[in-house]
């Protein structure tokens, strides 16, 4: 396996490292010592497996397409923010906005995830082995998140199409957010879900989706649109 | 008086007709009030129609105003871009979105602008192919909604524009009535059709200017370190936001004043929020000035600029370029009297209408019925389009020529003196006839 060592580079001579071994054809590589640098590995735009071996600051693998990337430590802010698709799996905890305006793809972060979670996302899976902060999945469009933990106030706040799946306790929930009912089958494939990323998560989920009050303006739901603004 | 009957209407000038119309509107929606178009306060806002140019004559040489060279070559994005933009002209299209406007008109925006020698820019709904395929210079916006970003479509650009606010909503997002939001506009946002679609103001993934630096970085990154990275700014604290927008690494910085248009927001927020594209330019330039990045970091002015005239009024203040969007859709054939009647069913007249946010525009600007959208022929509809910015060109370079400029981006303060003492306290311009600047002392 090809390895790009941090020590002593630029963010912009990482990436380029990257790059060229990515424009090369490696099917992997490890990025050693990142130092939490930010923007780690980002746009990466084919279907290579990339290991960094440490903690990472902001955006890493983010506005990617097809990257499979492995951050062995927390990352920060925006991790894989507006991803087309592929797969990136933070082993430890993510910042805010974590899978932020997705498109597609999957992020997964074995610890916790800070506030903003999935915010705005468009498509694609965001998977939280712990627990999340404040207003996760606000104004997501589509697409799901599964929260193994306990997830904080505001829970989905304003969402569109969007999907929470939440295994622990919900502080409260955001505007026109609501309880669903989830279906056998969409429990039976969060379970596949996390032992595919060898998570465990409870016993059982509530699924969360949009009320869809907020959707238009009417002004038979003045106090829902007072609440929300 | 008691008891009299008054011979002459004594009308309130507190509750005038449309203060009235406005609370039985409320009343009876329960909601604040959209529209399109711009701000259309009453009032009128200082502007660059408070200066004029003292063009040569003992004092300066002018150059011949009909003939002689004058440059209008305009390159954007030379701090730390490797691909700087390289434009005819000072004149852009800004950035205007597909939804907001219909197909037709984004095409023959693209195409007017190419064949004008310039460029034009996205909006808050992605790129559009077409728009990317007649483009010469294209530049892509990064708004806080993020709908349809494409990390293809962003390399695919000549520059990024990250959009911080607009003119004439600083500090909030656009919006979208459903009736607009078609199943094609639905599936580009990847929105439910027929919402009403509320853009966010903030970025789903940043907040202040620390976090700025980096996600510049990251967009450098994503590109390569290729293409400029615009900063566009809502014109409000101009003075400070631009100096951190140019310590954040900006190349560029847009500054879009309160007269900035809109296709839909809420009424109050384009009427009462902002400052004027006037003093927006001033306090940009001294921004720029004070940190010691003046003419490093390119700066371009947009909010209701209407002409060359105001073009060559910005540019003498410190602007390197000027985005044109209303006066664009203007040329398109926005407010012109043809299909009359449908000005008639929206409630309004040509050269008054401002019914963008209704999806019905009469001329097929903004719209999404395919039925409207045919009214606005792309070819003929582009070189309207060309025409306009080739005159706005012809202008700057007349009032270029007149103060002895060989390039119409040696325009100047010194080139302009100020009509009214309030334009005289924005600009530091000194007032006609006197050497006199509000607030300076030593005038004579």
């Amino acid at each position: 396996m090809k390895i790009v060592d941090c020590t002593s580079r630029s963010v912009r001579e990482i990436n380029e490292a990257i790059r060229r071994l990515v424009d090369a054809g490696e099917p992997e590589m490890l990025v050693r010592n990142p130092g939490a640098r930010h923007n780690l590995a980002v746009a990466v735009l084919k279907d290579v497996a990339i290991t960094i071996d440490g903690p990472v600051g902001y955006y890493a693998g983010g506005m990617s397409d097809g990257v499979r990337l492995t951050i062995q430590g927390s990352a920060g802010w925006g991790v894989a923010e507006c991803m087309l698709s592929g797969t990136v799996v933070v082993d430890g905890n993510a910042g805010n906005g974590a899978a932020a305006s997705i498109r597609g793809g999957t992020v997964v972060v074995r610890g916790d995830a800070a506030a903003r979670a999935g915010i705005a996302m468009k498509g694609g899976l965001l998977v939280i082995g712990g627990d999340t902060g404040y207003m996760t999945g606000f104004m997501m469009q589509r697409g799901r998140i599964i929260v193994c933990g306990n997830a904080g106030p505001a829970l989905a706040d304003s969402m569109y199409e969007g999907i929470v799946f939440v295994g622990g306790e919900i502080a409260e929930l955001g505007n026109d957010a609501v309880i669903s009912e989830a279906s056998p089958e969409e429990l039976a494939e969060i379970g596949a879900t996390l032992t595919g990323y060898r998570l465990k998560g409870p016993g059982s989920f509530r699924k969360v989706v949009s009320g869809r009050k907020l959707w238009n303006y009417d002004k038979k739901e003045i106090d829902i649109w007072k609440a929300a603004f | 008086m008691e008891g009299r009957v008054l011979t002459t209407l004594r009308p309130s000038q507190i509750y005038r007709p449309e203060v009235m119309e406005d609370i039985q509107l409320k009343a009876e929606l329960g909601r604040y009030l959209f529209r399109g178009f711009g701000t259309l306060r009453a009032r009128p806002l200082p502007s660059f129609d408070d200066l004029t140019f003292i063009p040569c004559s003992l004092t300066r040489i002018p150059l011949e105003g009909y003939r002689e060279r004058c440059s209008t070559k305009t390159v954007l994005g030379t701090r730390f871009a490797k691909r700087p933009i390289q434009l005819d002209i000072p004149v852009m299209i800004t950035g205007m979105s597909w939804g907001a406007l219909s197909y037709n008109a984004k095409v023959a925006l693209a195409k007017g602008a190419r064949w004008a020698g310039s460029s034009t820019t996205t909006g808050d709904g992605g790129m559009l192919p077409a728009e990317r395929e007649h483009s010469r210079v294209l530049v892509y916006e990064v708004l806080p909604s993020r709908y349809g970003m494409s990390v293809h479509d962003l390399r695919a650009a000549d520059a990024i524009e990250l959009t911080v606010g607009q003119g004439a909503k600083p500090g909030t997002g656009g919006v979208l009535l459903g009736s607009k939001v078609s199943q094609e506009i639905a599936a580009a946002r990847e929105l439910p059709p027929g919402v009403d679609q509320r853009s966010p103001a903030r970025h789903p993934d940043w907040l202040g200017p620390d976090d700025m630096i980096i996600k510049i970085e990251e967009l450098r990154e994503a590109t390569d370190w290729q293409v400029p990275i615009f900063v566009k700014l809502g014109a409000t604290r101009v003075y400070d936001d631009v100096k951190l927008a140019a310590k954040a690494g900006a190349d560029v910085i847009v500054v879009d004043g309160m007269e900035g248009g809109t296709a839909a927001s809420p009424e109050i927020l384009q009427d009462h929020t902002g400052i004027p594209t006037l003093a927006a330019v001033s306090e940009a330039s001294r921004g720029l000035q004070d940190v010691g990045l003046y003419g490093q970091v390119q700066l371009i002015i947009a909010g209701g600029i209407r002409s060359g005239v105001d073009a060559a009024k910005a540019l003498a203040l410190g602007a390197d370029a000027v985005y044109i969007g209303t006066a664009a859709l203007i040329a398109l054939n926005c407010n012109r009297p043809i299909f009359v009647e449908d000005y008639h069913a929206l409630g309004t007249e040509p050269y008054a209408c401002h019914h963008c946010h209704t999806g019905r525009c009469p001329v097929g600007i903004t719209t999404q019925d395919p039925e409207l959208t045919k009214r606005l022929p792309i070819e003929e509809a582009a070189e309207r389009v060309a025409n306009f910015m080739h005159a706005m060109t012809l202008e700057i370079q007349m009032l270029a020529r007149a103060c002895g400029k060989a390039d119409v981006h040696h325009l100047e303060p010194e080139d302009l003196r100020a009509l009214t003492l309030e334009a005289a306290a924005i600009t530091g311009i000194p007032l006609v006839g006197t050497s006199y600047v509000p607030g300076r002392s030593g005038a004579h």
